[in-house]
């Protein structure tokens, strides 16, 4: 018999070879069994359950298995919502409990799933088959369920599912009114009520005192100051706050508080939000005109302003605050004295002339002539003969017997 | 245990000058067919068919450069479905990954074996590295045309590429993480003086981080760097023939009570080109002494199979347990904060926030000091460092000798400072890098909803 | 031998190792076996079968081409049908080709105007109006598909997965 060595090891390393080889077997059946854990499976057989109840074994054998989606390329969207919701588009189910509930109302018909899936209107994470990750209640996904319970989080006031009218208006942005969207409406009736554009730039139109918001639903939420706010660190709050009460939160702000409701603040806020950037078709867009367009009353009542007597307290930006009356020009927010009796009305207000005040302002003035609008000595000059001019211009209309300072018919607001 | 296929020689065959050549055999009934198992086997042959018996032993290498190799097997395994499912394209790649994570029948495990088992692979290597630093094992013993120094330097940029193959897969997935991490750590590179932004723009393919650079990452990582590694992999484990084995097989040889056993044969080293020379290494104190060793079937091939059957194990386990991050889709407008590199650059990342020096009008940016300087010395030194550690040469394969304690105490220390700075990298930095206690809780991140 | 001297201890080893490299062999091959089976599509990025195709008023008379459907839609006043573009050789999409003088035709006991033909640029194949293959390697005639019109909003429905015979025809009220 040829020479053979034996094995001078412990006997332990035959053992320790089963043992790991049987561990390794426990692991493959252990990732095997967690794949196949889903709560969808229970789902569709309750939801077959309830077709073959309802309407018979023959309609509940139709009923698809497995994971189910919406693929929508002209939105890169894969919405596998449908592999819980399955009834969304079966009659019969209005009342069930969720996920097994027939989708409500008729908006179907013009949205149709095929064509612009689940989570381009109702968020959350269409591409997750598990309830959590799905509804986007898990870290680093961005977009939740706009539904009732996000709703309740942030104490809407009426309308507890109004949330998703934000989606909407992502789409219908350029519509001034979206029917179904009454929050968004109301908002866009506030945009123009407030004059919101003597500030800001909106849509490619506005005044530059303050940010342009055209976009401004897409300001990352870490670029908000939240040091003052109160509850919910998130842009919504921020914004909901904000236009309660803009100095509490930014305090050297210009922006008027303009004492709106909670409902109003938070219409308001949900159309901020709703004003982003999103990547579609042009065939998703309703066909209207990319601008929210102006009533010709209106367009005639700017270029009167723009070109009239008043021309230059509009071109200089004091009609933002201020109206002059008496030249016809008319303030968007008024926040301001009409400025046709400041020949006057520096005396009683601050018992100097208008030149003084000018020259050396006190109060808001100070801060606006020193940061929004600088004049040069020459300007100032300018300025006072111009207010010099409107209040000649007082004067004789009320010796006619008119009074200047009631606002012009054409252009009262609503 | 015998495999069916095995042929057991017939009576008649065993005339002399023939014997039976089994195809394979687990459980070889002699030492010839022990030999032979491994010769005639391709999986085996890169084994001598006898070993040193310490060279084994477990706690003498861990045999951590069985687990890398593992891992990397592993890794290049299961980055093969992934290869088919994963698309590197800038619209599509996030959705891609997303779609592994939910949709694809076992996906999500594929894809966190690859994690997990990159993750382990780094720290692998990495104590490897230092085992066979603490062992001294880049030394020189007894045998002929020893080249162990040179298996060292392999083994350094081995390591790197080990790194480099990391940090590539890394922005793959598109998302924030690794768009950030990624931006972070290209622009270490452009911290090199003159070239370093001309060094950038050649990896990321342009200035900005975008379908270019995912190719050519996506192309790092799949070929090139898997290519390099596994070309210098066997280069590395072909050294290891030619040099004798580990350097535990010299260290016995040269022990002072290593008993004169007189010439042994040695012929299977010429066979098998082990040795240089026309003479090999015939001493009479070979540590090829018979009662030295043990036959590589199945004494090695067992353990290795333990070993890398128990990796395959625990990565599993691991990638069953913990679920695999994907952050929101890469956005180069948002920055998260903090931006964080992978937890085995976040020592260099710390150390870059604190080196920026400022000397009068002169600014040094802290990442060509803590990002390209200080690496680069440490490399260059690790590379290095077999010619400058002059202990004696029987200290190799021994675990901490008297003789080379300090150099190895310098090693630790080394270690244990990077090891400090990735825990205040991966624990203590918060939001805008500010320090914060491991058990206290950071502002919380706004949301948009 | 020392093993010769144990059997029942030389059973249990290879017993035990059996069992260990077994079992690691099964595992492995599972685990294998488990990474093919993640390359099964579990989900369908392909076009929906059943498709809106538009308001029948706004097809034209005679014949429209739907590129994204690979489908010809004919109108005949009221009455639509539609044949596929694929030819039925290896797949590729037919051209249509007009007559130079319609011609009317009774196919499957249903009149049928016949205003073109079909040729297949890949092999040569060569289709008939109604399209019946007439010459070159087509093994059958081109698929008709069901047209119906939608309950919602009155659009023509195209079903690409309900082949229909040859006396199909959708006319409108």
């Amino acid at each position: 018999m040829e020479k053979r060595t034996n094995s001078p090891f412990p006997r332990i390393d035959r053992p320790v070879l089963a043992a790991i080889g049987i561990v390794l077997v426990g692991a493959t059946v252990f990732f095997a069994w967690s794949d196949r854990q889903h709560d969808y499976k229970y789902y569709q057989y309750a939801f077959r359950g309830m077709v073959a109840e309802k309407l018979g074994a023959e309609r509940a054998a139709t009923v698809p298995s497995g994971l189910q989606q919406v693929w929508v390329p002209g939105l890169r969207r894969a919405d596998r919502c449908v592999t819980c919701h399955q009834a969304v588009s079966w009659k019969g189910f209005e009342t069930a409990e969720e996920p097994h509930r027939t989708h409500p109302g008729d908006l179907l018909k013009s949205h149709p799933p095929e064509r612009f899936g689940c989570s381009a209107c109702h968020g959350g994470q269409g591409w997750a088959i598990d309830t959590a990750a799905a509804h986007g209640e898990v870290a680093h996904w961005e977009e939740p369920l706009l539904g009732k319970p996000l709703g309740e989080a942030y104490s809407l006031t009426d309308n507890k599912a109004a949330l998703m009218q934000m989606n909407c208006n992502i789409c219908h942005r350029y519509e001034r009114a979206t029917k179904g969207a009454e929050m968004i409406n109301l908002a866009k009736d506030l945009v123009q009520e407030k004059g919101c554009r003597a500030c800001h730039v909106i849509n490619g139109r506005g005044g530059t005192i303050g940010p342009d918001l055209t976009w401004v639903g897409d300001k990352a939420p870490e670029q908000y100051d939240y040091s003052r706010l109160s509850g919910q660190t998130t842009a919504f709050a921020w914004h909901v706050a904000h236009f309660k009460d803009p100095r509490a939160l930014v305090q050297d702000t210009v922006m008027p508080n303009f004492h709106l409701s909670t409902k109003q603040a938070q219409a308001l806020a949900m159309l901020m939000l709703s004003w982003r950037k999103a990547p579609f078709d042009a065939a998703f867009l309703p066909g209207v005109p990319r601008t929210d367009p102006q009533t010709a009353d209106e367009r005639k009542a700017e270029e009167d302003m723009k070109t009239g007597p008043g021309a230059w307290f509009v071109q200089t930006g004091c009609f933002v605050c201020h109206s002059i009356a008496a030249l016809k020009v008319r303030s968007p927010a008024q926040i301001g004295p009409d400025l046709s009796t400041a020949v006057e009305d520096t005396q009683k207000r601050f018992g100097v002339t208008v030149d003084q005040f000018l020259k050396n302002p006190t109060g808001t003035m100070s801060v606006v002539l020193s940061r929004q609008i600088v004049l040069t000595p020459e300007q100032k000059e300018t300025a006072i003969q111009k207010l010099r001019e409107a209040f000649a211009e007082y004067q004789r209309l009320v010796a006619e017997g008119k009074n200047p300072l009631a606002p012009p018919v054409e252009a009262a607001p609503k | 245990m015998r495999l069916p296929f095995t042929r057991r020689a017939a009576a008649g065959e065993t005339s002399p000058g023939v014997h039976p050549q089994p195809l394979w055999s687990y459980r070889p009934q002699s030492d010839r067919e022990a030999g032979d198992a491994v010769v005639s086997n391709l999986l085996l042959h890169w084994f001598p068919s006898k070993v040193y018996k310490p060279s084994l032993a477990w706690n003498y290498s861990a045999w951590l450069g069985t687990i890398s190799g593992a891992l990397f097997f592993l890794l290049v395994l299961s980055g093969l479905p992934l290869m088919f499912l994963y698309v590197p394209s800038v619209e599509r790649a996030y959705q891609s990954v997303k779609d592994i994570e939910y949709v694809v029948t076992f996906g999500w495990w594929i894809r966190a074996v690859h994690r997990i088992g990159a993750h382990l692979m780094v720290v692998a290597v990495v104590l490897h590295l230092a085992r066979v630093f603490f062992t001294g094992a880049y030394k020189n013993g007894v045998g002929q045309g020893q080249q162990r120094e040179w298996n060292w330097v392999i083994g350094v940029v081995m390591l790197l590429l080990t790194l480099f193959l990391s940090f590539t897969g890394y922005l793959l997935p598109w998302d924030q993480l690794a768009f950030w991490a990624v931006t972070v750590g290209t622009n270490i590179a452009s911290a090199v003086p003159g070239i370093g932004p001309r060094i950038r723009e050649l990896l990321i393919g342009g200035r900005a981080i975008e379908q270019a650079t995912l190719i050519r990452f996506y192309v790092l990582h799949i070929i090139v760097l898997p290519g390099a590694l596994g070309g210098l992999f066997a280069y590395h484990m072909w050294r290891i023939r030619k040099d004798g084995g580990l350097a535990r097989a010299d260290a016995a040889a040269l022990a002072p009570d290593a008993k004169d056993t007189g010439p042994v044969p040695t012929k299977t080293y010429t066979l098998l080109g082990v040795a240089r020379g026309t003479s090999p290494a015939v001493t009479a104190r070979s540590p090829e002494a018979p009662d030295q060793t043990v036959n590589a079937v199945p004494d090695l091939t067992r353990r290795a199979l333990i070993v890398i059957l128990g990796t395959f194990a625990l990565v599993s386990i691991l990638a069953s347990a913990i679920p695999s991050p994907l952050e929101e889709p890469a956005n180069a407008l948002i920055t998260p904060n903090p931006a964080k590199a992978p937890w085995y650059f976040l020592w260099l990342q710390e150390i870059v926030t604190d080196t920026t020096i400022r000397l009068g009008s002169l600014t040094i940016n802290g990442a060509f000091l803590g990002g390209v300087i200080l690496p680069g010395l440490l490399v260059g030194l690790l590379t290095v460092w077999p010619w400058l550690d002059k202990s004696a040469v029987s200290t190799a394969g021994l675990w901490f000798p008297r003789s080379r304690r300090r150099q190895n105490l310098l090693f630790i220390l080394a270690m244990l400072f990077i090891l400090a700075f990735t825990f205040v990298g991966m624990f203590m930095r918060g939001p805008y890098w500010n320090l914060y206690w491991p058990w206290e809780t950071w502002p919380g991140i706004p949301g948009r909803i | 031998m020392s093993d010769a001297k144990q059997p029942q201890n030389t059973d249990r080893r290879d017993f035990l190792l059996k069992l260990g490299a077994g079992a690691g062999f099964v595992a492995i091959t599972a685990q294998a076996g488990a990474s093919l089976r993640s390359l099964v599509p579990n989900v369908t990025y392909d076009a929906p079968t059943t498709v809106k195709v538009g308001p029948p008023g706004e097809f034209p008379d005679g014949l429209k081409f739907l590129p994204d459907q690979r489908l010809f839609v004919f109108r005949n006043g009221k009455t639509f049908h539609a044949i596929s573009a694929v030819c039925t050789h290896l797949g590729c999409t037919v051209r249509a080709e007009a007559l130079s003088r319609a011609e009317e035709q009774t196919i499957d006991g249903q009149p049928l105007r016949l205003t073109h033909r079909f040729m297949c640029p890949c092999h040569g194949s060569r289709y008939g109006g109604d399209g019946t293959n007439v010459s070159g390697p087509a093994p059958k005639p081109l698929a008709w598909y069901r047209l119906s019109v939608s309950p919602d909003d009155g659009q023509l429905v195209a079903d690409l997965a309900d082949e229909v015979d040859h006396s199909f025809r959708l006319t409108l009220p």
